[in-house]
């Protein structure tokens, strides 16, 4: 039998290709990039006819699946948990109308957060819209629960979500392949415009429908005993219960089987945590005296717990209200609840170790922008010649770009743009010409970017917008962007030109630049604060093109440059400051800067920076 | 619960993932279970990197601290900020300068713990076989030659051999023997 050893991505993957699942949309985010790839790669390795998209944004990608399900075919839809936000609107409106054949909605959530602005928990947002939703602990559940989800939409007709956590997503764990079969189904579109173009009063309708299907799902729920399950031992009752879903239970299964504490500590399991299984859940709080809910990463359960005297949680204080729970922080909540209850306490967590660390002054650790990276350019370039602008910026690797000093917002995908036109009307209003300089990733822009753009442009803001095309999704793993032509299967498809779509938002300055010649992007972004003051201004746009060297490795630098620093370096960190290249060091035993080698990326940028010109080239021939 | 755990870490673009999945392959081939946790997204640019490894019977994903029976580190100072990590009478195998290491600050808490320590120059040794990223090998390489953990040397080669694409496929193999030897010369003294 073949066996791999899958991240949670491809579990899931599998689990898609294994139901049949015959089209799946997604737009990259972290913890769930891997998913379509992993499609992709079962695809052709299974020769199946699966349709695969990246979708310019999360409800494109959800909008394409919904259509897809209603011509009968079973589709999923795969993003992170703010990229769900995107799609709100369309998953609200979905869950009254309904579904036809399977469709699964896949959001990953960040509890730590890891790679997000947010930790927040994609169940309630189930809830919320009121479609069932399904919490795996580790891969090999996920990849059921793709099956069961899609199952489950198919027979109740309703929109499923599918929440795996990071730590199910990236995990990593051996599972073994079933049987793969191509789905022959073909698409059919019945019309019913009083539920596909419902209008208000066919709404209400619509709704009472829905909580009809959620009560029978709810009964499914309860006697789901391969998801929802409890260890007690009949006519026992206990001191203490815990309610636990998700990652949690693992991390709380794994506790107790090394304390030897699995029998007197029972623990229910909800992996379905609405419509919530109350009849299992009220045995097994009547079985015990209190109960502890540990769920990532809100409070779901906790609040669906009927009897409010005995549970505790992170109302109670008990658990913490932010951060991942992982196996040490789980360890400390269990403690101190033993505590509490007079119940003896598992072993305790030696510190010693944490004390240590303290002690040892290791160097922080902030996430960097690679020796190397187009943006560190665009960024030293934009700051040198802006250096009192407001910087509004967005969600990629070039948020990393506050380290350089020149990003100073970061709202949501899109932000750069929509907040840097609600920056020049706020100012504007006072009668204050602002300097301001947005940021935005040539994905991003195409992600969320237009829209702003064109308001931008319609209401007479004026600022500079720097799009920093490094041609490919850096973040998130290299997807192709629009502008490439290239689809997610590796295909060729339409290559979107950016020029042209800016050109479309109305925008009449755009100049296309390599910022890794400082000076040639110095001079656009001179010409474009020239332009945004003019009388007939506005926004002017620069598109900042220069491949990521990631995603090109062979390519992004095509004259290597071997660099050194000379004698006249006076080490006044200006380099450090500023440029902020992993590769530029202060050299103790030197008493200067110095280049590590084993880094550099030799892209030569830092020559042009040092305004003492200590940096050089050296002649390798 | 009846695992081998292991802490591998270090940073951005060190190659903690390969050898991760060097181990877990081979764990599998000789038929553990794996469960593990990676290190993907903002968090991978540049910064640490921790990647940890369940063979045996786990549930969940992470090692839990005070509970790795290894600790592989392809920096100094990453190895030193895991090692909360550390059980009672683990082993850590650092890219580190074996004069040098560990800190003196180190030291009593690893005796006190009896976790016994190696260190080896990963870092020099790739670079000097004029491959600098693959110091992950050269480690693994010297992790193998103390035939501690569930996978045997041999086994170590085949999975690379396996696992390696194939233009890289007689470097590695290179690295990972020359680490190889410089942990049998030491164990041999």
């Amino acid at each position: 039998m073949r066996e791999e050893i899958l991240l949670g991505n491809g579990a899931i993957a599998l689990g898609l290709v294994e139901a049949g699942c015959q089209v799946v949309t997604s737009y990259p985010g972290t913890p769930s990039s891997e998913i379509l790839p992993e499609v992709v790669r079962l695809v052709k390795s299974e020769k199946l006819d699966t349709y695969v998209e990246w979708s310019t944004n999360e409800k494109v990608a959800f909008d394409n699946a919904f259509a897809a399900s209603i011509t009968g075919k079973r589709a999923a839809c795969c993003m992170k948990q703010v990229g769900l936000n995107v799609a709100a609107d369309s998953l609200m409106s979905s869950a009254y109308l309904g579904a036809v054949g399977g469709l699964l909605i896949i959001s990953a959530d960040d509890p730590g957060p890891h790679s997000s602005q947010t930790e927040q928990d994609t169940r309630f947002m189930a809830r919320l819209a009121k479609v069932p939703v399904l919490d795996p602990s580790n891969p090999q559940e996920a990849r059921e629960m793709v099956g069961l989800g899609l199952e489950i939409s198919e027979e109740f007709r309703v929109p499923v979500v599918l929440r795996p956590a990071i730590r199910v997503c990236h995990a990593r764990q051996n599972i073994a392949f079933g049987k793969i079969e191509k789905n022959q189904s073909k698409s059919v579109f019945q019309k019913d415009p009083m539920r596909w173009a419902a209008t208000p009063r066919f709404r209400l309708i619509l709704h009472g429908e829905l909580n009809k299907k959620l009560d029978q799902i709810g009964e499914k729920f309860e006697g789901l005993s391969r998801y929802n399950f409890h260890n007690l031992q009949p006519g026992t009752s206990y001191p203490l219960g815990i309610v636990t879903g998700g990652v949690p239970y693992a991390v709380i299964v794994d506790i107790l089987s090394e304390e030897g504490r699995s029998s007197d500590i029972p623990v229910l399991k909800i992996g379905t945590p609405f419509p919530f299984p109350q009849k299992l859940a009220d045995e097994f709080v009547s079985a015990c005296e209190k109960v502890l809910v540990v769920e990532e990463t809100d409070t779901l359960i906790e609040y669906l717990l009927r009897d409010r005297h005995k549970v505790l949680g992170r109302l109670s204080g008990h658990v913490p209200k932010e951060g991942e729970l992982v196996p040490g922080v789980v360890h400390e909540i269990l403690n101190k609840v033993l505590r509490d209850l007079g119940m003896e306490a598992l072993q305790e967590d030696d510190t010693e170790a944490a004390e240590l660390l303290k002690t040892l002054n290791l160097p922080v650790r902030k996430p960097t922008l690679c020796p190397g990276c187009p943006h560190r350019a665009a960024f030293f370039a934009i700051r040198k010649t802006r250096p009192k602008a407001i910087f509004t910026s967005d969600i990629g690797c070039y948020t990393l770009g506050v380290n350089l000093g020149a990003v100073d917002t970061c709202l949501d995908m899109g932000a750069a743009i929509t907040m840097a036109s609600g920056f020049y009307h706020a100012f504007e209003q006072d009668g204050v010409e602002k300097p301001i300089v947005a940021t935005i990733g040539d994905s991003t822009f195409f992600h969320s970017g237009t829209a702003g753009l064109l308001n931008a442009v319609y209401n007479g803001a004026r600022f500079i917008l720097v799009i920093l095309d490094n041609l490919t999704t850096a973040m998130t793993g290299m997807q192709p962007t629009p502008s490439l032509g290239i689809r997610a299967d590796g295909s060729e498809g339409k290559a979107i030109s950016l020029e042209r779509a800016v050109a479309g938002c109305g925008v009449d300055f755009i100049e296309v630049v390599d910022p890794y010649n400082i000076k040639e992007m110095t001079q656009a972004i001179k010409k474009a604060t020239q332009y945004v003051s003019e009388p007939q201004g506005g926004v002017a746009v620069i598109i900042s093109r220069h491949p990521c060297l990631i995603a090109y490795r062979d390519e992004a630098i095509p004259e290597k440059k071997i660099v050194t620093v000379s004698d006249d370096c006076e080490d006044c960190n200006f380099c450090i400051d500023r440029f902020e290249c992993p590769a530029l060091y202060h050299d103790q035993e030197l008493g200067r800067i110095n280049i590590n080698r084993q880094i550099c990326s030799n892209c030569g940028v830092c020559v042009q920076i040092c305004p003492k010109g200590a940096i050089v080239e050296v002649d390798e021939s | 619960m009846d695992s081998v755990d292991i802490v591998l870490c270090g940073l951005g673009g060190q190659g903690i993932l390969f050898m991760t999945r060097v181990i877990a392959q081979a764990a599998l081939d000789k038929g553990l279970n794996i469960m593990g946790a990676e290190t993907h997204g903002m968090a991978q640019r540049g910064g640490s990197v921790v990647s940890h490894l369940r063979l045996g019977q786990a549930q969940g994903s992470l090692v839990r601290t005070g509970s790795a029976h290894f600790l592989l580190g392809l920096d100094e100072n990453e190895a030193y900020r895991n090692l909360p990590f550390l059980a009672k009478g683990a082993s850590m195998y650092v890219n580190a300068d074996p004069k040098n290491f560990p800190r003196q600050e180190v030291r009593d808490f690893l005796a006190k713990r009896n976790v016994t320590y190696h260190a080896i120059p990963a870092g020099n040794i790739a670079m000097a076989l004029s491959a600098p990223q693959s110091s992950n090998l050269a480690l693994l390489g010297y992790f193998s030659a103390f035939s501690e953990g569930p996978v045997s040397k041999g086994e170590f080669v085949a999975t690379i051999e396996r696992l390696s694409p194939e233009r890289y496929r007689e470097k590695n193999l290179e690295i990972f023997e020359a680490g190889l030897s410089r942990g049998l010369e030491e164990k041999g003294a």
